[in-house]
């Protein structure tokens, strides 16, 4: 009977802790780096699924290998573990349009990077000899930049023994009293070595150059199959492709940021949309290009195991819109073009949790800080109930599907009187059941 | 066909006053506007400063998470976008329609299980101008408290800042297409079948069917269940007023109005069809039970 009790206190004090460690099961991935409008995502297919999702005329990388696949309950996600076991196929790709003929690809060396531009997004693919060379090139960039950053280093210290030397020579002539205006005029003429800037070619540098299958399909469903070096289908490797595209591109959307709660923005994605806000706060926009897409389909190719919504479509925030300006306008106010600023987010002091957007201030209070937001401010209150705003380009143009209106709520005093509107059939009712029953009344 | 009209419009006016004189759709009317002011008033509550919040109030929280649980936050996002009418309408036109609706099926069947109709088919009336006559009262009715619906919602909007939005007018008029044909439908029902307990669990049997296929197509999904459902919906979706209505509000969202136009068309041919399918069935059926 003791051993019976010692058992199950065992038991139950072990059981939690074996029951954290997910199964892990070896299985036939797709690897896919998918370009989704704005950037690449990381995700795999793996036996639990039957299609791959991706987007139509864009270069996507896929690789076919082995790894662990498990389940991780916490996040309701599955994983890879690619640190036990991560073994990549060698083989190519058997690729069939639907109703359409197949095609063979094989794989090839490849990188990615997104330069510098007037947007924010301008990536780039490179392949073969061209993936080699543009990831050389970048290599060159960083190892100039460190013989940069060496060099400066060196110069850095040979100035500060200078400036000590000097100044310890200066001191002791001072004390010795000796006139020490050619040493000061010296000392002044010196100046610190300017540090490198690191090179600002990329927003994102290329990665390092990968085999991949490259896959740029127009819109349509697909079945690929890999094939291995011995000429056969590998078992498990059979998968529906759905290539699909957006149904509108360069919306406006915006993201609103409320004064009091920084960390938590909202965006107003649809140009129908209305946003309803208490007035106790300033708001602060960036507006965005959004390109619109299948619920469902979208969410799959960032990841392959998520859900979506197949009869939705929705609105994707793709990139900020550069030199913009909004104009204001709302009721008893004439319309105002404000322009974008920057803030900083500032702790506000005292015992109590919070912060507050402030101008930011480079020459003062915020020296040597980057701001911490760059916003259009508009200013919102409990008189200010209506405001309407759209988004001006460089040129001054309206830019289409940009117009939104903010409203403010007050909760009105006559709510009483809207709940005895509601009463009004069973009034009406009363009044004709009292007329019938005085007319049939004897 | 003339006299069949003025039979369908006599015995019409006499059901709409009856309906002015029972209490039932008052109380459904009732009822529906009270669920119009608690829901929009739980909006009101659910304003913070960065907007709609459905985690604020007790009602919107349990309507926002059974919502976004089973259709997705898109859904949720873009059903509150504009504010709360949309939601509000359908929800308060939810207990008139079910009245009016269920009245017609279960009373069409009663007075043909009691030779009512048949009784009276041996004068000025057939099956086809007595079952045009519900029609014609379902519809009037509707309008009217579609009406009052739009006055208490616009009143509403007013005294707390709302706006009724954009789509409403669009969602209300093909709301209200999409009850012709449900309308139609029951009519269909009472005329397939003898009794009213048997025509209103048919209809009760086909508008769950329909519902259950839409709410499927909007139903977050992953792979299988999508195929499995698109397959089945279809089938079905060619007679549904629930897939018209929801393909006209993407019309809609995405800005096409001409399609918008079409599909109104679509329900109203479809209307006509089933009116036309039910006077085909009483004329080979007879009023008898």
């Amino acid at each position: 009977m003791k051993g019976l009790f010692i058992f199950f206190s065992i038991l139950i004090f072990i059981g939690p802790a074996v029951a954290d460690v997910p199964v892990r099961q070896e299985q036939l991935i797709y690897s896919i780096k998918a370009f989704n409008g704005k950037d690449y995502s990381d995700t795999f297919c793996g036996e639990n699924s039957d299609t791959i999702y991706l987007i139509a005329d864009q270069d996507n990388f896929i690789t076919a290998r082995k790894t662990l696949v498990y389940y991780w309950p916490i996040t309701g996600d599955w994983k890879t573990d690619t640190s036990a076991l991560n073994y990549p196929f060698e083989g190519t790709l058997e690729l069939t349009a639907k109703g359409g003929e197949s095609r063979i690809i094989s794989p090839e060396r490849y990188t990615y990077y997104n330069v510098q531009g007037e947007y924010e997004l301008n990536w780039e693919v490179a392949t073969g000899d061209e993936a080699e060379k543009a990831w050389q090139h970048y290599l060159g960039l960083i190892d100039q930049y460190r013989q940069a950053t060496s060099e400066y280093q060196q110069a850095k210290m040979t100035f500060d023994l200078m400036m000590n030397e000097l100044t310890k020579m200066i001191t002791e002539m001072r004390n010795a009293g000796t006139d020490v205006t050619e040493l000061v005029e010296k000392l002044k003429t010196l100046r610190s070595p300017e540090p490198p800037k690191p090179p600002d070619d990329y927003i994102v540098p290329p990665s390092p150059v990968q085999n991949a299958f490259i896959l740029s399909l127009p819109r349509g469903e697909y079945n690929i199959r890999f094939i291995n070096e011995d000429d056969a289908v590998m078992e498990g490797s059979e998968k529906r492709v759905v290539v699909f595209e957006k149904r509108r591109a360069d919306g406006i959307g915006f993201e609103v940021i409320p004064g009091d709660k920084w960390t938590r923005p909202v965006e107003s994605k649809s140009p129908s949309s209305v946003l309803y806000v208490d007035g106790t706060t300033n708001l602060y926009l960036r507006p965005f290009f959004q390109d619109e897409f299948n619920d469902l389909y979208y969410q799959k190719m960032i990841k392959n195991d998520a859900k979506g919504n197949p009869s939705l479509m929705n609105w994707v925030r793709i990139q900020q819109v550069p030199g913009s300006r909004i104009e204001l306008t709302g009721n008893s106010h004439a319309s105002e073009v404000i322009l974008e600023e920057f803030f900083y987010v500032e702790q506000t002091k005292g015992s109590a949790l919070g912060y507050k957007i402030v101008p930011f201030d480079p020459e003062g209070a915020h020296k040597g800080r980057d701001p911490s937001l760059i916003a259009f401010k508009v200013t919102v209150n409990r008189e200010r109930s209506l405001i309407w705003f759209k988004l001006l380009d460089k040129s001054g143009l309206n830019m289409t599907g940009s117009s939104r209106q903010v409203r403010v709520i007050i909760k009105s005093r006559w709510q009483p009187v809207l709940l005895l509107l509601c009463l009004l059939p069973l009034l009406a009712m009363a009044v004709v059941r009292m007329i019938r029953s005085r007319k049939y009344s004897l | 066909m003339s006299f069949r009209l003025h039979a369908a419009s006599v015995i019409a006016k006499r059901r709409i006053f009856e309906s002015c004189l029972s209490p039932g759709f008052y109380i459904a009317q009732a009822a529906g506007l009270l669920l119009s002011y608690f829901l929009i008033s739980g909006f009101v509550s659910s304003i913070d400063s960065s907007g709609f919040n459905y985690m604020l109030h007790p009602l919107y929280e349990l309507i926002g998470r059974s919502l976004a649980g089973a259709f997705g936050i898109t859904f949720l996002e873009k059903l509150f976008a504009e504010g709360p009418f949309q939601f509000v309408l359908y929800i308060s036109f939810v207990p008139v329609f079910l009245y009016l609706s269920f009245s017609t099926v279960f009373r069409f069947g009663l007075e043909k299980k009691v030779g009512a109709i048949e009784l009276l088919a041996y004068g000025p009336v057939d099956g086809t101008s007595y079952f045009l006559a519900f029609y014609i009262k379902d519809v009037v009715l509707t309008i009217l408290y579609l009406l009052l619906l739009v006055l208490f919602l616009s009143a509403a909007a007013l005294l707390n800042n709302l706006v009724l939005g954009p789509a409403f007018l669009y969602a209300l008029v093909v709301m209200f297409f999409m009850t012709l044909l449900l309308y139609t439908i029951s009519i269909l029902a009472s005329v397939l079948t003898d009794s009213g307990a048997s025509a209103m669990a048919l209809y009760i049997g086909i508008i769950l069917l329909f519902l259950i296929v839409m709410m499927g197509s909007f139903t977050i999904a992953s792979g299988y269940v999508r195929s499995f459902s698109s397959v089945l919906s279809w089938v079905i979706n060619w007679v549904s007023p629930f897939f018209y209505w929801g393909l006209a509000l993407s019309f809609i969202e995405a800005g096409n109005i001409l399609y918008y136009l079409l599909i109104l068309l679509v329900m109203a041919t479809l209307s006509s069809l089933f009116l036309f399918l039910s006077h085909l069935v009483i004329k080979i059926k007879g009023v008898r039970p």
